[in-house]
């Protein structure tokens, strides 16, 4: 082959692939991966306020720990990496609680006894109330794997997300540069001091919807129905089986099928806004 | 031979450009499944029937062959720790069947990243066997088994909440004076003891 015919190639396959990658990230990869909106700017996502009642009925909002700096941790009493983790949390408690900060665990259990009798033997010193009647789970952004722990800034923004269980000292670095902050103020120089997860959150409109994740609060009750039947003829991608709507109300924590029924969503309101 | 016939038909060009195609389209399905949140699919089950085709009043074997992702375990069915959520099998009541006994294996002593101790744990393929009765006055048909077996998965640093496999197999009844046909399905195998 010439000399030329080789760059003729060359260039054929270059833009085949740039043009490749452009589409499918424009129409496929992109309305996965993207970021949720945030609150205000900034790069890290505002922690979605919660309230609800403790295991020893007393009220429990995250908006009494505002200008505190917040360990929101997701666990259950039958997950073993969990109950590893609670010693070095009540730790944390001990250590850092009176210089503003708060450990607050969210338990997944179906009962709340088992979750008492666990609070009294392990001598925990923080705040639990139960997650899995309410939406906590939803509005910060489905929890998958126990144990999730979230780190929430002086500022009210989720600063670290770490699936599983890990060496809680890990934490004492992370919460030692958000404590140096004032109350309301933004963390400085802020580095996880491992790895994290995606932090992804929703908003109430989302977490209490009808098609879980996604905020149709502005659909009339014939357009919701409309929206529904067209998330019932599109498949989920994420391997489970189902369309988008049953996987979306059989597993709100996929992000696959919420980030289909959100870009459905929009194409939906586009559409209809032109009638 | 004749692949490499076709292959050196098709110009140099397309079957440059329709490599790199398939690259770059195996690159995106791993780009876009690895940014999926979803809980895995760590348990696979499947329900079998020593023999599909019985009579009224006879014992029917089954057995429910579970696969365990690789780097997950779930717990034993007598498990270690009052705190953990055995695997158990279920079936779903239906007129004319009834379960006799279910024998689970054995599990393997772990020890784990979250444990002082050695946990008993199933990883990688099980098999549960279990014995169903045929009422007496079942009449002939086809009836469909249901079941499912419920477990609660975890790796070394995080748990997974309890959910279940769902189990289905069909199995016909037919009057005693008919004949059954040869069983077309293995029999169960000899690892399942009794606890």
């Amino acid at each position: 082959m010439s000399k030329q015919n080789k760059i003729i190639l060359v260039l054929i396959v270059v833009a085949v692939v740039i043009g490749g990658l452009y589409l499918a990230n424009r129409y496929w990869i992109a309305p996965v991966t993207a970021a949720r909106p945030q609150a205000s700017s900034g790069k890290y996502p505002a922690a979605p306020d919660f309230s609800v009642t403790d295991i020893f009925g007393q009220k429990l909002s995250l908006a009494d720990y505002r200008g505190k700096v917040v360990l929101l941790d997701f666990w259950a009493t039958w997950c073993g990496p969990c109950r590893v983790e609670i010693p070095g949390f009540i730790q944390l408690q001990r250590e850092y609680g009176p210089q503003g900060f708060q450990v607050i665990g969210i338990s997944m259990d179906d009962d709340v006894q088992p979750v008492r009798e666990f609070y009294k033997q392990f001598g925990m010193n923080y705040r639990v109330a139960m997650g899995g009647d309410t939406k906590i789970s939803e509005l910060y952004g489905g929890i998958i794997g126990l144990p999730t722990t979230f780190l929430i800034g002086r500022d009210g923004r989720i600063y670290d997300k770490v699936p599983g269980a890990v060496d809680t000292e890990r934490f004492a670095t992370e919460i030692k540069t958000l404590l140096a902050a004032s109350p309301g103020q933004a963390a400085k120089n802020f580095q996880p001091a491992g790895a994290s997860g995606n932090i992804e959150v929703e908003t109430p409109a989302e977490a209490n919807s009808p098609v879980p994740g996604v905020d149709v609060s502005k659909l009339s009750k014939v357009e919701l129905q409309r929206y529904k039947d067209q998330l019932s003829k599109q498949n989920c991608d994420c391997g489970c089986k189902f369309n988008v709507l049953q996987c979306r109300t059989n597993d709100p924590s996929c992000g696959v099928s919420r980030e289909l029924a959100k870009s459905q969503l929009e194409k939906f309101q586009k559409a209809n806004s032109r009638i | 031979m004749f692949f490499k016939t076709q292959i050196k038909s098709v110009p140099l060009v397309l079957r440059t450009v329709l490599a790199a195609n398939s690259a770059l389209m195996l690159t995106l399905v791993l780009v876009r499944q690895g940014s999926a949140q979803t809980q895995p699919n760590i348990v696979q089950a499947h329900l079998t029937l020593a023999t599909p085709i019985v009579h009224p009043g006879s014992l029917v074997r089954a057995s429910v062959t579970a696969d365990i992702a690789t780097g997950y375990h779930i717990n034993d069915h007598h498990p270690s720790l009052d705190y953990l959520i055995p695997t158990d099998l279920k079936f779903t009541p239906i007129d004319g069947f009834a379960v006799g006994s279910i024998a689970y294996p054995k599990g393997k002593v772990e020890k784990l990243a979250f444990s002082d101790t050695g946990l008993s744990v199933y990883e990688g393929r099980i098999e549960i066997s279990a014995q169903l009765k045929v009422a007496p006055r079942t009449p002939p048909g086809e009836y469909t088994l249901r079941g499912k077996l419920e477990y609660q998965a975890c790796n070394d640093h995080a748990c997974f909440p309890p959910t279940s496999a769902p189990l289905v197999a069909k199995v016909k009844v037919v009057s005693r004076k008919a004949s059954l046909l040869p069983a077309r399905f293995a029999v169960l195998g000899t690892d399942a003891t009794m606890r």
